[in-house]
C-alpha cells in the first residue's frame, strides 16, 4: 500500500537534538517498530510521519511523493494512541464512524463499513456504549477499528499495549498482528518493549539519541546486534570486556579471570570486523550462558569457562535467575532451566558459548 | 476487509499560508487584541490621565494632592484597615465551620450545602439592602429593640461594614479550606499517629501547614474584594470614608471636568490590589502543597451536647446567610411608604409597580447579561483553549492579559472605560456594549480560570486522533473539543449570567439615561429610601439568578460548584 521514505530527518525541542539527520526506508505492507528507551526520538519520529510534529530538515516520501508539508488531516493516515484517545463522549460506534463521515460517506456506508470494523475487533456488540462503561483491552480494540476503518495508507500505533495487564497485552499482541497481517497495511510501531518488538515485526528499527542505531528483521538484531548498546537493548545482554587477538579469536581481559584453551585465547567467538588488539565486549545472553560446578562440565563445546561465585539467585518457576561474581569482579546474569542448582556462595564455572558476538568495545 | 474499493482520501483544500498562523495564531492575535482594547488600554489611559497636571504636562500632582489631603489619606487607611478586619473575621469564621463539616457529622449538616449556592444567587446590593431593613436606623430589628427599650447602637460604619462583608465573603474562605481538607490524605495524620504524636499534636503539625496555604491564599482574595467593594461600602459604610466609595463619588461630581484625582485614587486602589495578588502568586502560591490525593478521614458522628452546639452553629450561619434572601422577598411583598416598612401589612403595590409600571431595568439587565454570558462565555473558552492547547508567544502574553482584570476594582474599571470610550475614535458611552463589555471583562478572569481547569483535564491525543481520521484542527476543536466541555461550559455560562446580573461597582459608574440594570434601580431605590420597590427589583434580581441556579443541575445534569 505504502513505501515510507524517511530523509535526513531533523527535530529539535529547545536544547535537545531529537531527531539528528535520520534516514529509513520502510516497505510497503510492513510491520515496522520504532525501538529505542524513552527520549531516544521514537515517539517524535512518529508524529513526524503523522504530521503532528513538524521536522526543521528533511523530507518524508509516501511512495516517492514528498508529504512533508502535508498537513496531518489531508495524509490519511490511522494513528492508535497510548491512551486510546477516544472520543469520551461518543458511542463506540460514532467513535469508529467518526472518520468515515469525515470523508462525507453516505449513511448507509457509514453503517455498514462501521459494523464491519467492530465485527473484526470483536466488538460487534457493543457499538452503543460509552469509552468510559469499557475495559481497557475493549477501549484499545475500539482505537484499532476506529484507525482502521478508514482504510489509511499508514497505521501509527503509540506504544498501544503499554497500558494493559501482562496477560491482556499478550491478547492484543495477536489481534493486532492478525489484524496487520490481514490488511497488509504499512505500520510503523513505536515501543521500547523489545519483546513486543520481536514478536510482532517485519523490522524493527533501534534508535538511540535520535539516530538510528541498527535496523533488521529480529533476528539480525538478536543474533548479530553491531553496538553495545543494540545488543543491551535487545535482550539485555552481558556484555563481557575482551581484547580480540586474531578475527574469531579472543581474550578475556578482566584482571585475574582464567580461560581455558589456549593460553588466554578463546575461539568461536564472533569478532566481526573488529581488528587484531581492538578492545571489545562480548554480547553474552543470560539464557545462553550455562553454570557448572567449579570442577564439572568438562567435555561441553563451550569455548570458555570462567570461574566464578554466585552472588544472589532468583527462583522464577520455569527457570532460576543466577547473578554471579567472576574472578576479575564483573557480574554476570544468567538463567538456567529448572529449579535452583547451586547455593549462595558456592564456586561455579561460567561456559560460554562459541557464537557469541563481540561488539566494539 | 471486505469493501475493496478504497476510500474517498481527505481530499487537499486550500490551505492558508504559514505566515498566517491559520487558524490558531490569527486567533490568538484577535483575542489580544481585543483584550488590549478593552482591558490594557483603559488602564493605559487611566494611568496617563493620573500623570497629567495642568495643561496635560507630565505631573505628579494628582497623586500629591491625594497624599496631602487628609480625608484621602484617611479612605485609604480605612480601606485597609476594613479590609484587614474583614479578612481576619472571615477566616475566623470560614475556617473553622469547614473543619466541622468536614470532620464531623451532625444534625443539620446537609443545610450547609446552600451557602456556596446563597453568595451565588445574592448579589451584594441585596445584602446591603437587606441588613439595612432589618438592622438599619427603621430596621425591624431595630425597631423592635428600641420598643423593648434596649439601646441600639448605630449599624452605620465599622459595625455594619465589617458584619455584613463578613457574612458575604467567609465562603470563600468556608469553600477553599473544605477543598483543602477533602483533598488531604488521611493517611498523613495516621501516619503521624503511628509515629508516636498526639492527636493534637497531629492537627497542629500535619493538618494545619498542609491547609494554611489554602486559608492564605484565600483570604488575599476576601482582601482584594474588600478593597473594591462598592455595594456595602456605599450602602452600609455611614460616614467612613472609603477608597471605593470616595472614588465613586469623585467621579459623579467631576464628570466632564478634571480627571486627575479620579484618576490617581484608581491607580493607588489598582496597585493596592496587585501588591496583594503578587504576594499571593510569589509569595503564597509556591507553598501551596499539592498533595497526591487520598481518602480524607471519614466524618465522625457527634453525640448530645456537642452535637447540639454544632448544630446550632451551622444553623445560624445559614440563617444569616440567606436571612437577605428573606428580607428581600418578604419586603417586595410588603405595604412601603417611603423608607418605613410596614411589616405584617401585604401588598402587591411594589411588585407591580416594578413588573408594570417600570419594568425598563428588568428588561435591561436581562438584554445585557444575555449579551455578557454569550460574549464572555465565548471569549473565555477561546483564551483558555488558546492559552492551555495552542501554547506560543501570542497566547502566553494572551493568559497574562486575561489576569489584569483582577486588579481592577469595579468602580476603578467603570472609570477606566469611560476615560477611554467617552470621546475619540470609539466611544461607546450610552451605549449597550460598555454595559455588556464591563460583565465580561469583570467575569473573564473566573471564566478562563474555569475552563482551563477543564481543559487541562482533557488529553491532546483526543484532539489529534480526530486530525488524523482527516478532520481540519479548527472543526476538531467543534467536533471534539467542545462536546466534552459542554458541562462545564454550561456552568461557566450559568456562573458568568449570575455575576453579570447582579454587577453593580462598574456599571453603575458606567450606565447612563435609559441603561439602567436591576441592581443599580435597587441602589438608587435604597439611597432614596423607596424600599419597597427595591425589594421588588431584588426579588426579580433573586429569582432570574435563581431559575437557572437550581435548574440547571437538574436538566443538564452539570455540577456548578465543581467550578467557582
Amino acid at each position: 500500500m505504502t513505501r515510507i521514505t524517511i530523509d535526513r530527518l531533523s527535530k529539535r525541542f529547545e536544547q535537545q537534538q531529537v531527531l539528528d539527520d535520520l534516514s529509513l526506508d520502510i516497505e510497503d505492507g510492513h510491520f515496522f517498530t520504532l525501538l529505542g528507551p524513552s527520549g531516544c526520538g521514537k515517539t517524535t519520529l512518529l508524529r513526524c510521519l503523522a504530521g503532528f510534529a513538524r521536522p526543521e530538515a528533511g523530507r518524508i516520501l509516501f511512495d516517492g511523493e514528498d508529504i512533508t508539508a502535508v498537513p496531518a488531516y489531508e495524509r490519511n493516515i490511522g494513528m492508535v494512541f497510548q491512551d486510546y484517545a477516544l472520543f469520551p463522549d461518543k458511542s463506540v460506534f460514532d467513535n469508529v464512524a467518526y472518520g468515515l463521515r469525515a470523508r462525507k460517506l453516505a449513511r448507509e456506508g457509514v453503517r455498514s463499513r462501521t459494523d464491519e470494523a467492530l465485527a473484526q475487533v470483536d466488538l460487534a456488540t457493543l457499538g452503543s456504549r460509552f469509552p468510559a462503561q469499557l475495559s481497557g483491552g475493549q477501549r484499545q480494540r475500539v482505537a484499532l477499528a476506529r484507525a482502521l476503518v478508514i482504510k489509511p495508507r499508514l497505521l501509527l500505533m503509540d506504544e498501544p499495549l503499554s497500558n494493559l495487564d501482562a496477560k491482556l497485552r499478550l491478547a492484543m499482541r495477536e489481534a493486532i498482528l492478525d489484524l496487520q497481517r490481514a490488511t497488509r497495511i504499512t505500520t510503523v510501531f513505536v515501543t521500547h518493549d523489545q519483546e513486543e518488538a520481536l514478536a510482532l515485526s517485519d523490522r524493527i528499527a533501534v534508535m538511540q539519541g535520535g539516530r538510528l542505531a541498527q535496523q533488521g528483521a529480529p533476528r539480525e538484531l538478536w543474533d548479530a546486534p553491531v553496538t553495545a548498546y543494540v545488543a543491551d537493548f535487545i535482550g539485555s545482554a552481558n556484555l563481557l570486556k575482551v581484547r580480540v587477538l586474531a578475527p574469531g579469536r579472543v581474550a578475556v581481559d578482566a584482571a585475574g579471570a582464567v580461560v581455558a584453551g589456549a593460553g588466554a585465547a578463546v575461539h568461536g567467538a564472533d569478532t566481526g570486523a573488529l581488528p587484531a588488539g581492538a578492545a571489545g565486549l562480548w554480547v553474552l545472553r543470560p539464557e545462553a550462558l550455562q553454570l557448572a560446578g567449579a570442577s564439572g562440565g568438562e567435555g561441553s563445546d563451550a569455548a570458555g569457562r570462567l570461574p566464578a561465585t554466585v552472588a544472589r539467585r532468583q527462583y522464577l518457576g520455569a527457570r532460576t535467575s543466577y547473578r554471579v561474581t567472576l574472578a576479575g569482579g564483573q557480574a554476570l546474569r544468567l538463567e538456567q532451566p529448572g529449579p535452583p542448582a547451586f547455593e549462595v556462595g558456592a564456586a561455579v564455572a561460567v561456559l560460554v558459548p562459541r557464537d557469541g558476538r563481540v561488539v566494539a568495545g | 476487509m471486505g469493501h475493496t474499493s478504497t476510500l474517498p482520501s481527505s481530499r487537499p483544500r486550500w490551505r492558508p499560508p504559514a505566515w498566517l498562523g491559520w487558524p490558531w495564531g490569527v486567533l490568538s492575535a484577535a483575542c489580544l487584541a481585543v483584550l488590549a482594547l478593552f482591558v490594557v488600554l483603559p488602564i493605559g489611559v487611566l494611568t496617563l490621565n493620573s500623570l497629567k497636571g495642568p495643561g496635560g504636562a507630565f505631573s505628579l500632582g494628582g497623586f500629591a494632592k491625594v497624599l496631602a489631603t487628609p480625608e484621602y489619606l484617611q479612605a485609604i487607611g480605612n480601606t485597609v484597615l476594613l479590609s484587614s478586619a474583614v479578612t481576619l473575621c472571615a477566616v475566623a469564621l470560614g475556617a473553622p465551620l469547614a473543619y466541622l463539616v468536614a470532620r464531623f457529622d451532625f444534625p443539620g449538616k446537609r443545610w450547609l450545602a446552600v451557602l456556596p449556592l446563597a453568595t451565588i444567587v445574592i448579589p451584594e446590593v441585596i445584602v446591603g439592602q437587606s441588613w439595612l431593613m432589618v438592622l438599619g436606623n427603621n430596621g425591624l430589628v431595630s425597631n423592635a429593640l428600641r420598643e423593648l427599650g434596649v439601646p441600639v447602637p448605630s449599624f452605620y460604619g465599622w459595625t455594619g461594614l465589617v458584619f455584613s462583608m463578613t457574612l458575604v465573603y467567609y465562603t470563600y474562605i468556608y469553600l477553599g479550606v473544605l477543598a483543602a481538607l477533602r483533598g488531604f490524605d488521611g493517611q498523613l495524620e495516621e501516619a503521624s499517629l503511628s509515629l508516636g504524636a498526639t492527636p493534637a499534636a497531629t492537627r497542629w503539625k500535619v493538618l494545619l501547614p498542609t491547609v494554611a496555604p489554602a486559608i492564605l491564599v484565600n483570604a488575599l482574595v476576601v482582601f482584594t474584594l474588600a478593597v473594591g467593594n462598592f455595594a456595602l461600602s456605599s450602602m452600609l459604610g455611614g460616614g467612613v470614608p472609603l477608597l471605593s466609595v470616595l472614588t465613586y463619588s469623585l467621579f459623579v461630581s467631576e464628570v466632564g471636568g478634571d480627571p486627575v484625582l479620579q484618576s490617581s485614587l484608581s491607580v493607588i486602589s489598582i496597585a493596592l490590589v496587585a501588591g496583594v495578588l503578587a504576594v499571593q502568586k510569589w509569595g503564597v502560591e509556591r507553598r501551596l502543597v499539592h498533595m497526591t490525593p487520598g481518602r480524607a478521614p471519614a466524618a465522625q458522628p457527634v453525640h448530645s451536647w456537642r452535637a447540639a452546639l454544632f448544630a446550632a452553629l451551622a444553623g445560624g450561619v445559614v440563617a444569616l446567610s440567606l436571612m437577605p434572601l428573606a428580607a428581600v422577598l418578604v419586603g417586595a411583598f410588603t405595604e412601603a411608604r417611603g423608607p418605613v416598612m410596614h411589616w405584617g401589612n401585604f401588598s402587591l403595590r411594589s411588585m407591580e409597580r416594578a413588573l408594570s409600571l417600570a419594568p425598563e431595568p428588568i428588561l435591561n439587565s436581562l438584554l445585557f447579561a444575555t449579551l455578557a454570558t454569550l460574549a464572555g462565555t465565548t471569549l473565555a473558552v477561546a483564551v483558555s483553549y488558546l492559552v492551555v492547547k495552542r501554547k506560543s508567544r501570542l497566547s502566553g502574553a494572551l493568559d497574562v492579559a486575561t489576569v489584569v482584570p483582577l486588579t481592577i476594582s469595579g468602580t476603578v474599571l467603570g472609570i477606566a472605560l469611560m476615560q477611554s470610550f467617552n470621546t475619540g475614535p470609539l466611544v461607546l458611552t450610552g451605549t449597550a456594549v460598555i454595559m455588556v463589555l464591563v460583565y465580561v471583562v469583570r467575569r473573564l478572569p473566573f471564566g478562563v480560570r474555569n475552563a482551563s481547569s477543564m481543559l487541562y483535564n482533557i488529553p491532546s491525543s483526543i484532539e489529534e486522533a480526530s486530525i488524523s481520521l482527516g478532520v481540519t484542527p479548527l472543526a476538531t476543536f467543534g467536533k471534539v473539543v467542545l462536546p466534552v466541555m459542554k458541562g462545564s461550559i454550561l456552568s461557566a455560562a450559568i456562573l458568568m449570567w449570575a455575576t453579570s446580573i447582579s454587577e453593580l461597582s462598574a456599571s453603575i459608574v458606567v450606565y447612563s439615561g435609559g441603561l439602567e440594570t436591576m441592581p443599580i434601580a435597587i441602589f438608587r431605590q435604597v439611597d432614596t429610601g423607596r424600599l419597597g420597590l427595591a425589594s421588588a427589583y431584588g426579588t426579580a434580581l433573586v429569582t432570574l439568578i435563581l431559575v437557572p441556579v437550581l435548574l440547571a443541575p437538574r436538566l443538564l445534569k452539570i455540577n456548578l460548584f465543581s467550578l467557582k
